[in-house]
C-alpha cells in the first residue's frame, strides 16, 4: 500500500459518502470500509508487516483516514437522522384541528361589561335595584307625577298587584342616594321593560344608568364624561354632538348622538339620511329629585345619563334586528 | 307632528331651506325626524306618454288609452276630456292614493281592464281643477315622480314634539321656535275687524260650573252658514298634514288646530237645548253618543260640556254625535277654552280617547291665545261657509293665567354651564322667547310666556340658554372631585366568575325575556304548593306567552333549546344567570339570581377522527364540580338524588348549602322533553346564585411543594352493584391513614369475568411524607392494613 493508494481509497471513500441517500447505504460504506473486513480495516492490519519506514508514514495516515472516516460517517448519520424526521408523514394537514371549545357570552352581557368596564376606569362603582318597582320609584320620585303625558313616553307593564316592571334604570338613582350620602359615582346596568315589540322593540330590554354627584358638577362635565364614553366604545374619531331634549328628572336635558358608524355622516338608511345616530339620553339632576331624595340642589349637582345597551350593541356589530338577541340562535350567539 | 314648510315659512320670516330648518330645530332641542315630500303621499304617481287614444268599445263617453311610463305600457280607461297621443300626463298606477283619497287598483271598466289613472289638477293636489287632466310639460322624463317634472315641491317636516313642549303642537309654535333660535320675526296671520257687541247675550247662555277645570271659555255664534267643500288651499294643507279634509266647518277648526295648536269645536247651534252652554262635571250614569259613534258612561270626574238637557261634548276631547254639525247645519256656536290638563288627561285615559284635541290640552296650550284662535276660526268661517256672525263673543276667562317670576342667578348660570355669559346676553338669549326680562344685582327675573308652561324655575332657564347658546358650543371637561370607590359587591364577583367558568366549560349565554308562559310552566306539573306555580301576572301582558313573571330559568332554556333544535342545531350547551321573581312578603316581590344551564347533544364539539359521544351524568356532574371548585364556598356540595318530578329519578343530584337545598340538576323526563318536542337526554341544572351569597369564601393559603416522591398503591375490589363509591371513599377518608396525600377512582368494571351483580373498583392510593422518602415496606404494611380494613367493612372481594 502506497500513500497514493491510500489518497486514491480516501478518494473514493469521501465520494461514495457524499452518495449516500440513507441510512442503509451509509451503513454499507462503513461495513466496506470500517468493517472487519473493510479495506481501510485491511490497510491498518497491514501496518504491522510494512516496512519501519512506511509503517510510520503509511501507519499515521491510515489511522488518520480511520478517524476521518468515522467522524464523517457519525455526522452524516446524524444528518440523515435530521433529514429523515422532516420527510412527509403522509398527514393530510388540512384536514381542521381537533375543536377546543370555549363558550360565549351574550352579545348584551360582552357590551355590557365594556361600558361597566370604562365608568369603573373612572371611578364609578356598579349600583342595583330591583326589575320590580313600585310608581315611586320609577316615576313619581323622578318628577314623573301622575296624569303627565311624561307617562306616554314609557308604555309600562303592571302587575296585577299594582307594582310595575321597572321602565328604566333611574329608580336605581334614587335608591341609592337614598342609601348614600354625596358625593357619589354610579352606574347601574340593568333590565327594564316596556310594552313594544317590533324590529327595533323588544318588550325587554338592557340599560346602563349612570350619576355623578358632586359639589361643582357641571354640563361641560358631561359633555367631556359621554364624550370620552363614545370615544372608548365606537374609537378614537369618533364625533359627537348634543341635543337639548326632555327628560323630567334632567334639567337641562340632552341627548347625545355620534356621527353614523355606517356611512360617517353622509346620510344612509341606518341613520336616516341625518349622518347622525342617537345614542343616550343624559342631563343635570333635576332639583326635583335632589328634593325627593333629600339632598340640598344649593350644595349639590348631577349628572345623569342612560343608554340602551342593545342599541349600542346592534351598532358595534352592524345588528339590523333587535328580536334576534332573545331568539338566543347559537348561529347568532357565536358570531361575536 | 306635520310641519309644511311652505306654510312654517308664512308664519316666520326665514331664509332657510327646509333642511336647514330641520338641523336649526333638532340642535334646538326640537328634533325633526325627517323631511318628507307631500307628494310623495299620493304613493306611485308618474310621468306617463299617452301611446294612443281609441274609444271604448263599449262606453260612447269613454276613452281607452295606451300609456307608457318609460317602462312598461299601461292600458287605462278613462272618461276626460283632452286626451292625445304625444301628451305627457300624471299617471297614478296601482297603489297610489289621489289628493281626494280614491285608491288607483286594477279595475275592469265596461270589460276593459284599466292599469291606473290619468289624474285631473285637483286629483294630483296640485290645484281645484277637476274637469281637465294634468298637462306635464313636454320634456319631462317618463317614469319620474310628477310632481318633479313639475318642478314643484311641498316639504313637510316630521317633528317630534317631547311631552314638555305642547307650545310646538302647531305651525305657529314651530314657527315661534325657528324665531327664538334665529332672531327671525314672526308674522301672526292677520284677523279681520269681527263685529262686536252684547247681541250673543241676548241669543245664548254661557255658565262654566268649573272654573277650576275650565279656566277660560270663548265662543262664538254664525247663522246662515252653508256646509259645503273647504277651498283647495285649507283642504290641501290639511292632508299634507294627514288629515282628511270633510267639510268646511270642521276643516277650519281643524286649521286653525294645526295652524295656533287651539282646539275648537263647533256645535250645531239649533240642537243646543234651550240655547245655553254648560260647562260641569257629568253626572254619575250619565252617557254621551261621541262623534265616533262610540257610546260612553260618564262619571262625575269628567268634565262636559252640556246644553240643558245633557252632555254635548266630552270637554276637550271630542264632541257629541248629536250637536255635531253636518249636512243641514245653519247655526254654529264655536267654542275656544283652556281645559285644564291633568283633567282631560285622565278622561282621555279612562275612556281610552286620544285625539288631536286632548292630545294639545293634555300638554298645555296658550290661556292667552284662546280667542285670538276663536277670531281666526270665526273669519275662516265667514270666508269659506258665508252667513253672518252674531256680534260680540263670549270669553269667560275665569282663572286667568299668571306666569310665574323666575329669578335666575347668574352665578348659577356659570356653575351649570361651566361658561361665563354676558349679562346682556343672557337677558336678549331670553328675550328671544317671548317673554319679560328684567335684569338685576347679579341676575335677572323672567316672565315666560303664557304658552311656555314648561318654564318654571331656574334650571329651566338655564337649559333655555344652553339651547339658544347652543349645546355644541358650550365647554367640554373632565369631572373633578373626590374619590368614592367601593368594593365590587359580591354578587358582581360571583356572576363574573360564573361568567368564566362556563365560557371556558363552551357554554353560550342566553338571555330570555323575564316573562314566560304559564302553559310552560303548568308543562313541568309541578306539585301543587310549589311555590314556583304562584308566579306574579301581568296585567297588561303582550300575549299571553309573555304573561307571568319567571320562578324559574328552565321554560327559558327550553324553550332557546327548541328553537335551536328546530334550527339545524344538533348539540346545545347554553347557561342563562338572571333573576326569578316570587311574591313578596313586603311590598316588592322577592327577585333572586339564579343560574340555570342546559345540555343536549355532546358534551365536547365532534371531531373526524373519534366519535363523539351523547352528554351522560358524569359530564353533567363535572360541570357542577368544576362550578363549585371555582365558586370555592364553604359548606356547598353535590348530593345524588332530587325532589324536582320533572327530573329522571336515579340521574339527578340536589346542590346544598350548609343542609339547605339551593340548586338541582339531573336529565330531563320525557313528559317535559315531549312538550318541548327536545330529543334524550336534555341535562339540566339551576342553582339559586342569591343563596351563595350568605356562604363564606373558603381561604385559599399556599401549601409547601413536595420535596419528596410520592408512592402508589392500587387496589382492586369486587363489590356489590348496589354499593356506592362515594361510600367506600367516605370510609377512607374516616379512616385517617398515614402519610395518605389522597384517592381516587381509577376504574370502575362490570362484565365478565365479574359475576354479576357486581362490580369491580380500583382505588389508587397516593402516599408521600413532607420529611422524607418513604419505604416501600413501610407504604406495603400501611396499604395492607387499610385494604383488609376496607374488605371487611364492605365484605368486598380482591380481585
Amino acid at each position: 500500500m502506497t500513500e497514493k493508494e491510500l489518497e486514491e481509497l480516501r478518494s473514493r471513500a469521501l465520494k461514495e459518502l457524499e452518495e449516500v441517500r440513507d441510512l442503509r447505504a451509509l451503513e454499507e460504506v462503513r461495513v466496506r470500509y470500517l468493517g472487519r473486513k473493510g479495506l481501510v480495516t485491511a490497510v491498518v492490519k497491514g501496518i504491522k508487516d510494512l516496512p519501519p519506514e512506511a509503517r510510520r508514514v503509511i501507519g499515521r495516515r491510515a489511522n488518520e483516514l480511520k478517524n476521518e472516516l468515522e467522524d464523517l460517517i457519525r455526522r452524516r448519520r446524524e444528518e440523515l437522522l435530521r433529514a429523515a424526521e422532516d420527510q412527509a408523514p403522509g398527514v393530510d394537514l388540512t384536514l381542521p384541528g381537533r375543536p377546543y371549545e370555549l363558550g360565549k357570552l351574550h352579545p348584551v352581557t360582552q357590551i355590557l361589561q365594556e361600558i361597566c368596564e370604562i365608568f369603573l376606569r373612572l371611578g364609578f362603582d356598579i349600583a342595583r335595584g330591583p326589575e320590580v318597582e313600585t310608581d315611586y320609584y320609577n316615576f313619581e320620585a323622578l318628577n314623573i307625577p301622575p296624569d303627565h303625558p311624561a307617562r306616554d313616553m314609557q308604555d309600562t307593564f303592571y302587575l296585577e298587584n299594582g307594582l310595575l316592571l321597572r321602565t328604566h334604570t333611574s329608580p336605581i338613582q334614587i335608591r341609592t342616594m337614598l342609601s348614600r350620602q354625596p358625593p357619589l359615582r354610579i352606574i347601574a346596568p340593568g333590565k327594564v321593560y316596556r310594552c313594544d315589540s317590533d324590529v327595533r322593540h323588544t318588550p325587554m330590554f338592557h340599560q346602563v344608568e349612570g350619576l355623578l354627584v358632586d359639589r361643582e358638577v357641571s354640563f361641560a362635565h358631561l359633555k367631556g364624561l359621554l364624550t370620552y364614553f363614545a370615544r372608548e366604545i365606537f374609537g378614537p374619531r369618533t364625533r359627537v354632538r348634543f341635543r337639548p331634549s326632555y327628560f323630567p328628572f334632567t334639567e337641562p336635558s340632552a341627548e347625545m348622538d355620534i356621527q353614523c358608524v355606517i356611512c360617517r355622516g353622509r346620510g344612509c338608511r341606518l341613520c336616516g339620511d341625518t349622518g347622525w345616530l342617537e345614542i343616550l339620553g343624559a342631563g343635570m339632576v333635576h332639583p326635583h329629585v335632589f328634593q325627593a331624595v333629600g339632598y340640598d340642589p344649593e350644595e349639590w349637582r348631577g349628572l345623569a345619563f342612560g343608554l340602551g345597551v342593545e342599541r349600542i350593541t346592534m351598532l358595534r356589530f352592524g345588528i339590523d334586528d333587535i328580536r334576534l338577541f332573545y331568539e338566543n340562535h347559537l348561529y347568532f350567539l357565536e358570531q361575536f | 307632528m306635520r310641519v309644511p314648510y311652505n306654510w312654517l315659512k308664512e308664519l316666520v320670516a326665514t331664509d332657510l331651506s327646509a333642511e336647514e330648518v330641520a338641523e336649526l330645530l333638532t340642535l334646538g332641542g326640537l328634533e325633526v325626524e325627517g323631511v318628507e315630500e307631500a307628494y310623495e303621499a299620493l304613493g306611485p304617481v308618474v310621468v306617463a306618454e299617452i301611446v294612443r287614444v281609441e274609444p271604448h268599445p263599449e262606453a260612447e263617453r269613454l276613452r281607452v288609452c295606451e300609456v307608457s311610463d318609460g317602462k312598461d305600457l299601461h292600458t287605462v280607461v278613462s272618461g276626460a276630456p283632452g286626451l292625445e297621443a304625444g301628451l305627457k300626463v300624471a299617471l297614478a298606477l296601482p297603489g297610489a292614493v289621489t289628493f281626494s283619497g280614491e285608491k288607483i287598483g286594477e279595475v275592469r271598466i265596461r270589460g276593459v281592464l284599466s292599469r291606473g289613472m290619468i289624474l285631473s289638477p285637483y286629483e294630483a293636489g296640485v290645484s281645484e281643477e277637476r274637469d281637465r287632466i294634468l298637462v306635464l310639460p313636454r320634456e319631462a322624463r317618463p317614469g319620474e315622480p310628477f310632481y318633479r317634472a313639475l318642478g314643484i315641491s311641498e316639504p313637510i317636516l316630521e317633528v317630534a314634539v317631547t311631552p314638555n313642549r305642547g307650545d310646538c303642537l302647531s305651525v305657529l309654535g314651530v314657527a315661534r321656535e325657528v324665531s327664538a333660535l334665529t332672531g327671525a320675526s314672526l308674522r301672526l296671520p292677520e284677523i279681520p275687524e269681527l263685529p262686536e257687541g252684547e247681541e250673543i247675550r241676548k241669543l245664548s247662555e254661557v255658565e262654566v260650573l268649573e272654573p277650576e277645570l275650565c279656566p277660560r271659555y270663548a265662543g262664538r255664534i254664525l247663522r246662515g252658514v252653508e256646509i259645503k267643500p273647504s277651498p283647495f288651499w285649507m283642504a290641501k294643507r290639511l292632508w299634507m298634514c294627514g288629515l282628511r279634509p270633510l267639510n268646511n266647518l270642521v276643516d277650519v277648526t281643524n286649521y286653525v288646530l294645526l295652524e295656533l295648536g287651539q282646539p275648537l269645536h263647533a256645535f250645531d247651534w239649533e240642537k243646543i237645548e234651550g240655547r245655553k252652554i254648560i260647562v260641569r262635571r257629568a253626572r254619575e250614569g250619565e252617557e254621551i253618543r261621541t262623534l265616533d259613534g262610540e257610546v260612553r258612561r260618564l262619571t262625575p270626574d269628567m268634565l262636559v260640556i252640556a246644553d240643558q238637557k245633557q252632555p254635548v261634548a266630552l270637554a276637550g276631547i271630542m264632541g257629541g254625535a248629536e250637536s255635531g254639525v253636518g249636512e243641514g247645519t245653519r247655526e254654529v256656536f264655536l267654542e275656544a277654552a283652556w281645559f285644564q290638563p291633568s283633567s282631560v288627561r285622565r278622561t282621555a285615559r279612562r275612556l281610552r280617547l286620544s285625539t288631536e284635541s286632548s292630545y294639545r290640552f293634555e300638554r298645555g296650550i296658550d290661556p292667552e291665545g284662546v280667542v285670538r284662535a276663536l277670531d281666526r276660526a270665526a273669519a275662516l268661517i265667514l270666508e269659506t261657509a258665508g252667513g253672518e256672525m252674531v256680534p260680540g263673543r263670549w270669553d269667560l276667562y275665569l282663572r286667568p293665567h299668571r306666569p310665574p317670576r323666575i329669578s335666575l342667578r347668574f352665578s348659577r348660570l356659570k356653575g351649570y354651564l361651566g361658561l361665563d355669559l354676558p349679562p346682556g346676553e343672557t337677558a336678549e338669549m331670553l328675550g328671544r322667547l317671548g317673554g319679560r326680562v328684567e335684569l338685576k344685582e347679579g341676575g335677572l327675573d323672567f316672565q315666560p310666556p303664557s304658552y311656555r308652561h314648561d318654564l318654571g324655575l331656574e334650571e329651566d332657564l338655564i337649559e333655555e340658554i344652553a339651547r339658544i347658546y347652543g349645546y355644541d358650543r358650550l365647554p367640554v371637561a373632565l369631572p373633578v372631585g373626590e374619590l368614592s370607590a367601593r368594593p365590587p359587591e359580591r354578587e358582581d364577583r360571583l356572576l363574573a366568575r360564573t361568567r368564566r367558568v362556563l365560557e371556558a366549560l363552551g357554554f353560550y349565554e342566553i338571555i330570555t325575556y323575564s316573562f314566560i308562559s304559564p302553559d310552560h310552566l303548568s308543562a313541568l306539573e309541578l306539585p301543587s304548593g310549589d311555590r314556583r306555580l304562584a308566579a306574579l301576572r301581568l296585567s297588561n301582558p303582550l300575549s299571553e306567552a309573555q304573561s307571568v313573571m319567571r320562578t324559574t330559568l328552565l321554560p327559558g332554556l327550553l324553550d332557546t333549546a327548541r328553537f335551536n333544535y328546530f334550527r339545524e342545531v344538533s348539540r346545545l350547551k347554553i347557561f342563562e344567570l338572571g333573576r326569578v321573581f316570587f311574591p313578596g312578603k313586603e311590598d316588592l316581590p322577592e327577585e333572586r339570581l339564579h343560574l340555570g344551564f342546559l345540555i343536549f347533544g355532546s358534551a365536547r364539539p365532534g371531531f373526524w377522527a373519534e366519535k363523539v359521544p351523547p352528554a351522560d351524568v358524569y359530564d353533567l356532574k363535572g360541570i357542577l364540580e368544576r362550578l363549585l371548585a371555582e365558586w370555592n364556598l364553604e359548606g356547598l356540595a353535590i348530593r345524588p338524588g332530587s325532589e324536582e318530578v320533572f327530573l329522571k329519578g336515579g340521574w339527578s343530584f340536589s346542590l346544598v348549602a350548609s343542609g339547605r337545598r339551593v340548586g338541582w340538576a339531573g336529565a330531563l323526563k320525557g313528559y317535559v322533553r315531549a312538550r318541548f318536542e327536545l330529543p334524550d337526554p336534555v341535562w339540566v341544572a339551576e342553582i339559586d346564585l342569591s343563596a351563595l351569597l350568605d356562604l363564606p369564601e373558603k381561604p385559599k393559603l399556599y401549601r409547601k411543594l413536595p420535596r419528596y416522591p410520592a408512592t402508589s398503591r392500587d387496589l382492586t375490589l369486587i363489590i356489590s352493584n348496589s354499593l356506592a363509591a362515594g361510600e367506600i371513599l367516605q370510609f377512607i377518608r374516616n379512616l385517617d391513614i398515614p402519610y395518605l396525600e389522597r384517592v381516587e377512582v381509577v376504574d370502575v368494571y362490570r362484565g365478565e369475568p365479574i359475576p354479576k351483580g357486581e362490580k369491580s373498583l380500583t382505588l389508587r392510593f397516593l402516599y408521600r411524607s413532607p420529611e422524607r422518602t418513604l419505604k416501600d415496606e413501610e407504604v406495603n404494611r400501611i396499604q395492607e392494613e387499610v385494604s383488609e380494613r376496607i374488605m371487611a367493612h364492605f365484605r368486598a372481594r380482591p380481585r
